[in-house]
């Protein structure tokens, strides 16, 4: 039995009326994952934007070869996937279900026919995307300008510090 | 003012009735030499298209110091600054100031923010932009600390100047 959709507990959802989330529900296909499997594959095609409504994903990139970054941990509700709505539809990391998780499925074109056609539901929708996209610019922008005094401190002290660096680089950096 | 917006690529996916209606909204301003537009770690709310005049972007470092990260001349072209405050409430990370007399246009954010609250396309329209924009430059970002900490890993030539002049490229205010 597919569970019932219920997109307002979504952060990005939150937002609209009930019948912007009652088109969104009529679109979507509900999807279930078990724990292990992958949801998003990086570097694969993101043909889908997933809403999570339960469990738990990690999500990971792999920075260096054979070497697996996690880079964090999200619990539902959330939405995965929403930056192949507004770039190229690749994804930038691996996302794995670490319990079930219960999602609705959107197609990434079909959102995009919705945006050409102005259409109030989807436009909302970007709206709020661009919203928490202008939060994580500010919170990168100040990760960048860390990065850059110690990229210059490192480069006055000498290559060995060239480790340090790039480990805490991989640390600080939240992709 | 709409003739104004006309010429900024960043406005150039609107029609001209979409542009017409920020035309409406936009607030002509004027700053003396050395005036900040947009001051680092303040949430200044607003867009702002420089029509005429030199700007400087600098962002604070420790102790009195700064550090200049672009200097944009709008005779070479329309251009917007302060975009990301339209969506996001963040303080500004650099400080946008004069070099000489700049003369520009101002859309507030809680203009935008009653445009999008009633729905009207052109709002709309110009988030898509704006959260495109910030997308990219997200992943643009994330795909340069990527390459540099594999060429780090494998100890070859890293040019650090030039990463972290890739990493200052195309700042976001």
């Amino acid at each position: 039995m597919p569970p019932t959709p219920d997109l307002s507990d979504v952060p990005i959802f939150g937002h609209l009326d009930d019948d912007e989330r009652a088109e969104f529900e009529e679109l979507s296909e509900p999807v279930s994952f078990e724990a292990g499997q992958k949801i998003l594959e990086e570097g694969a095609p993101e043909s889908r934007l997933f809403v999570l409504t339960s469990g738990t994903v990690e999500v990971y990139k792999s920075v260096l070869p054979g070497r697996r970054q996690r880079l964090a941990t999200i619990e539902a509700p959330t939405v995965i996937g929403e930056m192949g709505l507004l770039t190229e539809p690749r994804a930038a990391a691996s996302v794995e279900a670490i319990t079930r998780v219960e999602a609705h499925g959107l197609g990434r074109d079909r959102l995009l026919e919705m945006l050409d056609a102005n259409s109030p539901a989807a436009c909302k929708l970007v709206y709020e995307i661009g919203r928490t996209l202008a939060e994580r610019m500010a919170a990168t922008n100040e990760t960048v300008a860390e990065v850059i005094s110690r990229l210059e401190n490192t480069n006055a002290r000498g290559s060995e510090d060239i480790d340090v660096f790039r480990d805490q680089l991989v640390q600080d950096w939240s992709f | 003012m709409e003739e104004t917006l006309r010429e900024v690529r960043f406005f150039e996916f609107l029609t001209e009735e979409e542009r017409e209606e920020f035309a409406q909204v936009s607030e002509p301003v004027s700053f003396g030499p050395g005036e900040n537009i947009i001051e680092e770690g303040v949430d200044q709310g607003s867009l702002f298209v420089l029509v005429s005049g030199t700007v400087e972007v600098r962002k604070g470092l420790s102790g009195e110091r700064s550090r200049l990260l672009a200097e944009i001349d709008s005779s070479r072209g329309r251009t917007v600054v302060g975009e990301r405050g339209l969506l996001g409430e963040s303080g500004a990370s650099a400080t946008v100031r004069t070099v000489g007399e700049v003369e520009a246009i101002r859309i507030p954010r809680d203009t935008f923010r009653s445009m999008v609250a009633e729905g009207r396309p052109a709002a709309f329209k110009l988030s898509y932009r704006i959260a495109r924009t910030l997308a990219r430059r997200l992943t643009r970002l994330d795909e340069e600390v990527v390459e540099a900490i594999r060429e780090l890993e494998h100890r070859g030539e890293t040019d650090m100047e030039a990463f972290r002049d890739r990493l200052i490229t195309d700042w976001s205010v």
